[in-house]
């Protein structure tokens, strides 16, 4: 669907077609759902967080001038919302200590228990990391790597230009990477404590 | 600590060949690539998550629970009009439990419905007071003002000094029997007021005659000191007084001082 085509069914919408208003929530409502559940990491809260954001989109249509991608006008009318939610989640440590049910709707379901819980265990660490690096730099690699936003998209609805998102993007992956690394390096024993562990197991 | 060379590789969208070439080179930025890739790893295989049914057919629900921006304004028209649907009304209740805009609009509007008489200052009663026009007197009261009273007391006293009422005389006739002969009594008031008549003919032609006589002696000397005026050539100029330095002055030129008097 171009510009135009959506252009023409937020007009219809505007106008009171239900037919329009459904054909838009079928359309966009996967990747809203999907926005607001990696900001929220879980689901009632990314179900209330999608309802809230369609009621802003509802209530806003006369907004939409057609000069930019749908999806873009979407997430820039749903980041207030979305960033809100993010820090209340941060607040209450809820990135920090990542169950495996609120990461198993992010994972194709696996004959391998084990490949699972390795895979798991990887993005529970991602949102950690996540959470650990400026709000700035997390939403805009959230939007492009989780939610596969083009640059011009996020650009649009951040209402940066091309070359800041990619610098973010850039700095938000390398520091996601470095603590990522910090973490490992800080779980993996020394060797000192290795021979300890070694001389216990052999007592 | 990396260069930040791989920064600027991938702000302008360099290839993977630029990435390698500069890797080869810098060993930070080697070490960049490498928890980058990892970190890739990390997202790879990551799916969206699915919302569920239950979550579509709210969001399909959506224009039947709020209105929007656009349709609240005639909504709030008629909620002032007191001509809105019980569901209407909650679809415009629930907008603007989330739309300030809205929110401000709908209380304007109420606002300007229950406004209060504006109440002026006191000293607008008082000076409306004064001004108010006075009550229309009845006839009577006018007739009976007592302004008036001294105007019929002075009008009732011509009358009876013309009839030839005057009281003196009344009780000199009165003395000479009037009072027995109602006949004699009129005889004589007749005869009271042709006198009476008379006199006061006499006086008003002496009193015209000194009125006379005094416009022209008035007449006279306006017009005798209008020439005097006229024919005046002289005039008379008030003394100047001397300034320093002059005849009659304080200062003088050879620098003593000399008390004197200007008028002497």
């Amino acid at each position: 669907m171009n510009v135009t085509e959506e252009k023409d069914l937020v007009d219809r919408c505007r106008q009171g077609n239900d037919e329009a208003w459904r054909q838009l929530v079928d359309q966009f409502g996967q990747k809203v759902y999907s926005i607001a559940y990696h900001f929220t990491l879980k689901r009632e809260d990314a179900e209330e967080l999608a309802q809230e954001i369609f009621l802003k989109v509802f209530e806003n249509l006369h907004r939409y001038d057609g000069s930019f991608p749908l999806t873009a006008w979407l997430v820039s009318l749903s980041r207030n919302l979305c960033i809100d939610r993010y820090r209340r989640r941060k607040r209450e440590k809820s990135f920090r200590f990542v169950s495996d049910d609120a990461v198993a709707p992010l994972l194709q379901s696996s004959d391998d228990p084990s490949s699972e819980a390795i895979k798991k265990e990887r993005i529970k660490i991602l949102f950690w990391a996540l959470s650990e690096i400026p709000e700035d730099l997390a939403e805009i690699l959230v939007l492009r790597d989780l939610d596969g936003l083009a640059y011009d998209e996020i650009g649009k609805a951040l209402e940066l230009p091309d070359g800041t998102v990619k610098s973010r993007l850039f700095r938000a992956r390398a520091e996601v990477s470095r603590k990522v690394r910090e973490r490992h390096e800080e779980r993996r024993p020394t060797a000192l404590a290795a021979i300890v562990m070694a001389a216990g197991a052999a007592v | 600590m990396s260069c930040r060379e791989l920064e600027r590789l991938f702000v302008s969208g360099a290839p993977e060949s630029a990435y390698a070439a500069h890797g080869a080179t810098c060993l930070a930025c080697a070490a960049l690539a490498r928890d980058l890739d990892r970190a890739a790893g990390m997202i790879e295989g990551l799916t969206p998550a699915a919302w569920g049914p239950g979550l579509r057919q709210a969001l399909y629900d959506i224009p039947r629970f709020t209105v929007s921006c656009e349709g609240a304004g005639p909504l709030l028209a008629a909620t002032i009009e007191e001509e809105i649907e019980p569901a209407d009304r909650a679809r415009l209740e629930s907008h603007l439990s989330r739309c300030g805009g809205c929110s401000e609009a709908a209380a304007t509007l109420a606002a300007a419905r229950g406004l209060e008489e504006p109440l002026p200052s006191p000293w607008l009663f008082q000076r409306v007071a004064v001004a108010r026009p006075k009550e229309k007197a009845s006839a009577w009261r006018r007739i009976l003002a007592p302004r008036l009273v001294v105007a019929y007391a002075y009008a009732a006293a011509v009358v009876v000094m013309l009839a030839g009422l005057n009281p003196a005389d009344l009780a000199r006739r009165a003395g000479s029997g009037l009072e027995k002969n109602t006949r004699t009594a009129a005889a004589a008031v007749r005869g009271s007021a042709a006198d009476r008549i008379g006199a006061v003919q006499e006086d008003l032609a002496r009193a015209f005659a000194v009125v006379k006589g005094k416009a022209g002696g008035y007449s006279r000397a306006a017009l005798s000191n209008a020439m005097a005026l006229i024919m005046k050539t002289e005039t008379r100029r008030p003394p100047t007084r001397p300034r320093n330095g002059e005849d009659g002055g304080t200062s003088k030129q050879d620098g003593t001082t000399q008390m004197t008097t200007w008028r002497a």
